[in-house]
């Protein structure tokens, strides 16, 4: 009746004598139980959560927000859009 | 490992000794085994759970019940598939025997005996067809149990079992009777309930994946898109969703939110699990290819296909999700990316862009944006092969223009029955816009496509009923193909305010009976808005025979067309930056209709006014000066929108011609200072507030130390006070603005901390207020230590960016140099501290504080006077035994030691130079 036996060598791997006779300190560990309830339980607060593990909603915030106009969301700050480079070809169209 | 040998030998040899104790190796009758068998079992109990041995024998034990049972099966022969009580089977006594003696295991004392009974008894729960009933009971209760273990592995485990057993009693639902109903949906809502609020993710992932799919389970699973957890997240795009089968019986709208979740996921893995989910699964939902058998993979991938492509797209509404911002937009560039066979396939041809539809429209015009700016260029030419030349594009947006504004008009005509009608302008206007947003990319080298798509948009911009967002395209375009020089955007000005003109006359040309006043129309502008408004008036004055119900038409038109006008000039100088003065067209536009827009009697009017208002004070400073007392009064008496307009326009304007105006101008700060305070009745004007405020500290455009120093103040407030708990615009904007703000310069990190302890006490009075009535201010607002942790990170001065050195040119000399930083910023922040533990603050503020003194970073990289000061200001407090607490004391010990050392060390040197 000693189906699953015999392990081997390998790199001292963790092994689970099925053969031997049941160590009482893993017999105890084993068989004792829990002195109630509660103590193997969730607290229970944490049962619910105010939240439901969600998210909030994501707003998105990035960089670019803070490095345009509000007005005029593609012109960046900080510098006026440089004029020049003329298809026209008169650079000095500024007068 | 023995248990892949065993596993050899058994499914011959051991099964069979156990049922008939025949073909033994040994004759040992059945319960002997049975007993030697649980015996084994039981060796596993306490393995713990970092051992794969432990569930590798657990499967080992699944497994060999099963075949025990299907053997005894087929043993007995064919056996009655409806039959309700189950044959008794050596394999079913075996399995009886093993659970009975397991069963009391999960209460065991021993976290990995519960751990490993539970696995075990869910893995057999999942390993079996069928159960005995008395045995199902038991198994259940006792799992029950276990979905509140202490543990989360446990529960993980407890989970895994329920969730087979929910869904087998709902499939047997029909048959079973009624308080077998109550138990199945008791259990289902059990566990939903744990998938909601279980705080362990593995736990919520765990049952994502293993709750049966039912329309009564479904929007508990998808709500777990949103997830705390970027792997549950994950999980729901890469296992729920590809599992639930065609996407088409989802919602629309919950459609677009998965989307719209997954492809914006601050989760780079969940961003990409959703992409491949629209571009491999929905897509093959549509292509028709039969959805795979459970098990296996998604067969064959469909060749590509433009009409399930175009079925994709309508069924996430594309009209809706394609606009700007929408995520149809990120989905296709994702599917584009994602599947080269559908770029190589597409055929834009004649007869496409004759027969446009809103969804292939958006296919052509999401196809132009990814081949133009994806890949470095290297799909340009797939635009050269594919697409029509500007000429051709500026023919059918022509065509598709017409048939928008016939349907417009159309619809106008008859309101009565609005809305078929009103489906089809909407349509019909997404398309121009989209040919519109493909006109925005192309090259007007080609002069002949050039004047062709020039004449048709200034034209095009006469007509009084073109659409809002059209115009604002419209506009966009024109401002590409003028030169982008200033003489470009003269004549970018003088011809779409040549287009404002021809369409402020049709006030005129529709009015029969209105004088025609004279030719300048800026002038019939001005008389028209300025003209007292109430429309029985204006309508006596001019035209006597009109009836009261005629001038009131006609004083709606006239708003109409004003309104029309403003927005075209607002669209126009968004894409202007010149000078104002410079441009006769501007100035006169600004006289002649902004002006009197801003003084109307009629809100809208005068709202869009201001804001054309503020952004010519974009392109000329004295304009600016003279109107921003103007522009405050708007923030203060206005409504939400107008004060954040305000704020904007306020911003702007400081942004763009520096901060000198602040400055000289006392109330413009309280106008930041009391918009970033409004969060309780006006969130979205703190939130606002909040970016503005970002911005022109970010951007060093407030100079002013004092008047930095009290914005950034009450931004760290804004942040940490509950007040703003609700408002997440407020606080993401924070988040991450406050920690650039401070690690891009060692000068905001200065400024972070002259404020710092200013903000922790007006925070502590904040919570001391709250304690008294609330209990939920923990929920709301994070504890002052939490806080005071923040700040020192914020000015710990190795977290700051440091330009690098002008003489070190090597970039692997960072780590040395980060051991050795500057730490002056804390050193003064130690200053402070002990100022204010000297001062009289309370005991509970003093404690909090005092405590940082522990968490301040020493180094002798800091400058060796201000060093020997804090020192000796450290040395005097711990003689005069400044702090009474143990903690306090601790911490300021800690700097006392942390500081000794370097001055010794300092000392050691002096000497060493002087003697």
């Amino acid at each position: 009746p000693t189906e699953p036996t015999r392990q081997r060598k390998e790199k001292q791997p963790f092994e689970i004598d099925f053969a031997a006779p049941l160590d009482p300190a893993v017999a105890e560990v084993i068989y004792t139980q829990a002195s109630s309830n509660s103590t193997i339980s969730m607290p229970k607060k944490d049962w619910k959560s105010k939240t439901r593990n969600l998210l909030p909603d994501d707003k998105h915030f990035s960089s670019k927000q803070l490095l345009s106009l509000f007005l005029k969301p593609k012109a960046r700050m900080g510098r006026r859009r440089v004029l020049g480079g003329s298809r026209i070809g008169n650079i000095d169209a500024h007068r | 490992r023995k248990v892949q040998e065993a596993c050899c030998y058994e499914p011959t040899s051991i099964r069979k000794p156990a049922s008939a104790a025949a073909t033994a190796i040994s004759d040992f009758d059945e319960d002997d085994f049975n007993t030697e068998f649980v015996r084994c079992v039981l060796r596993v109990m306490p393995v713990k759970k970092s051992e794969g041995v432990g569930e590798k024998t657990v499967r080992f034990i699944g497994l060999f019940l099963r075949h025990a049972i299907d053997k005894d099966n087929e043993a007995m022969g064919e056996l009655d598939e409806d039959a309700s009580t189950m044959p008794e089977t050596p394999g079913t006594r075996l399995t009886g025997h093993l659970m009975e003696t397991i069963l009391p295991l999960l209460t065991a004392k021993d976290k990995f005996v519960r751990y490993r009974s539970t696995q075990l008894i869910s893995h057999i729960i999942n390993s079996l067809d069928a159960i005995d009933d008395d045995l199902f009971q038991k198994l259940r209760s006792g799992l029950l149990k276990r979905i509140r273990d202490k543990e989360a592995m446990v529960r993980a485990q407890a989970v895994l079992g329920l969730g087979r057993l929910a869904g087998n009693q709902t499939e047997a639902e029909p048959n079973s009777d009624d308080s077998d109903d109550d138990a199945a949906s008791g259990l289902l809502e059990k566990l939903l309930e744990v998938l909601q609020n279980d705080p362990s993710a593995d736990v919520r992932r765990s049952l994502l994946v293993n709750l049966p799919i039912l329309p009564s389970t479904l929007p508990f699973l998808l709500e777990r898109a949103r997830d705390q957890d970027a792997a549950t997240r994950r999980a729901v795009y890469s296992r729920l969703l590809p599992a639930l089968g065609d996407f088409r019986h989802l919602s629309l709208s919950m459609r677009e939110k998965l989307l719209r979740w997954g492809l914006r996921d601050r989760d780079e893995n969940v961003r990409k699990a959703a992409g491949r989910l629209f571009r491999e699964r929905w897509i093959e939902d549509c292509a028709g290819t039969p959805a795979p058998a459970e098990t296996g993979q998604p067969a064959e991938v469909s060749p590509p296909n433009l009409d399930a492509l175009l079925e994709l797209l309508e069924r996430i509404d594309v009209v809706n999700s394609g606009g700007e911002n929408g995520v149809a937009l990120e989905a296709m560039k994702g599917f584009w990316e994602g599947r080269p066979d559908y770029r190589e396939a597409m055929v834009f041809d004649d007869h496409f862009f004759e027969t446009l539809s809103a969804e292939s429209v958006f296919v052509v015009r999401t196809f132009n944006d990814f081949c133009r700016n994806e890949g470095n260029g290297k799909f340009e030419s797939l635009i050269e092969e594919k697409l029509p030349e500007v000429t051709k594009v500026a023919f059918y947006l022509e065509r598709y223009i017409k048939v928008l504004i016939d349907a417009i008009k159309k619809a106008e005509e008859q309101e009565a029955e609005e809305d078929d009608e009103e489906e089809d302008t909407v349509e019909q206007e997404f398309i121009v816009e989209q040919l519109l947003h493909i006109a925005l990319t192309l090259d007007y080298s080609d002069e002949v496509g050039r004047r062709k798509m020039f004449a048709l948009l200034r034209q095009t911009l006469s007509i009084p009923e073109l659409p809002e967002e059209a115009t604002k395209l419209t506009v966009a375009v024109l401002r590409d193909i003028c030169a982008p020089d200033v003489a470009g955007e003269k004549e970018f000005c003088s011809i779409v305010l040549e287009a404002v003109a021809d369409v402020h006359d049709t006030i005129v040309d529709d009015l029969p009976g209105e004088d025609v006043n004279d030719d300048e129309s800026f002038h019939s502008a001005r008389s028209e808005v300025s003209s007292p408004s109430t429309p029985t008036r204006s309508g006596k004055s001019k035209t006597p025979e009109l009836s009261e119900e005629e001038a009131a038409a006609k004083a709606i038109k006239e708003i109409m067309i004003n309104m029309k006008c403003l927005h075209i000039v607002q669209c126009m100088l968004s894409n202007v930056s010149g000078d104002l003065q410079q441009n006769d067209h501007l100035v006169a536009m600004l006289n002649n209709l902004v002006v009197p827009a801003v003084r109307s009697h009629e809100a809208p009017v005068r709202e869009r006014g201001l804001v054309c208002l503020g952004l010519c004070s974009l392109l000329d400073r004295s304009l600016a000066e003279e109107n921003l007392t103007l522009f405050m009064h708007f923030f203060s008496k206005g409504h939400t929108a107008l004060q954040i307009t305000a704020l904007h326009i306020l911003t702007d304007i400081l942004n763009v011609h520096g901060a000198q105006l602040l400055s000289s101008n006392p109330t413009l700060l309280k106008v930041y200072v009391k918009a970033l305070r409004s969060g309780a009745k006006h969130p979205e004007v703190q939130a606002a507030a909040t970016v503005a405020v970002s911005k022109l500290l970010l951007g060093r455009i407030v100079s002013d130390h004092d008047v930095s120093a009290e914005l950034l103040k009450t931004l760290v407030v804004a942040y940490f006070e509950p007040a703003s708990a609700g408002n997440q615009s407020v606080r993401q904007a924070l988040n991450y603005f406050l920690p650039v703000f401070c690690f891009s310069r060692a000068e905001n990190q200065d400024l972070m901390r002259c404020v710092a302890l200013d903000a922790l006490h007006t925070l502590y009075n904040v919570r001391e207020g709250f304690d008294d009535d609330d209990a939920d201010v923990d929920d709301e607002m994070v504890s002052l230590s939490t806080i005071g942790a923040c700040l020192v990170d914020w000015t710990d001065p190795r977290k700051c960016y440091s330009p690098p050195s002008a003489g070190g040119g090597s970039e692997g000399g960072g780590d040395a140099e980060k051991k050795l930083v500057n730490a002056d910023v804390h050193l003064d922040f130690a200053r402070d501290i002990l100022e204010r533990l000297g001062g009289n603050a309370p005991k509970e503020e003093k404690k909090i504080i005092a405590s940082l003194l522990g968490k301040l970073y020493v180094s002798p990289a800091s400058s060796e006077d201000k060093t020997r000061e804090v020192y000796a200001a450290v040395c005097d407090a711990v003689e005069n035994q400044l702090l009474s607490d143990a903690t306090s004391r601790n911490a300021l010990y800690k700097l006392h030691v942390g500081l000794g050392k370097i001055v010794n060390s300092l000392d050691a040197a002096a000497e060493g130079a002087g003697g």
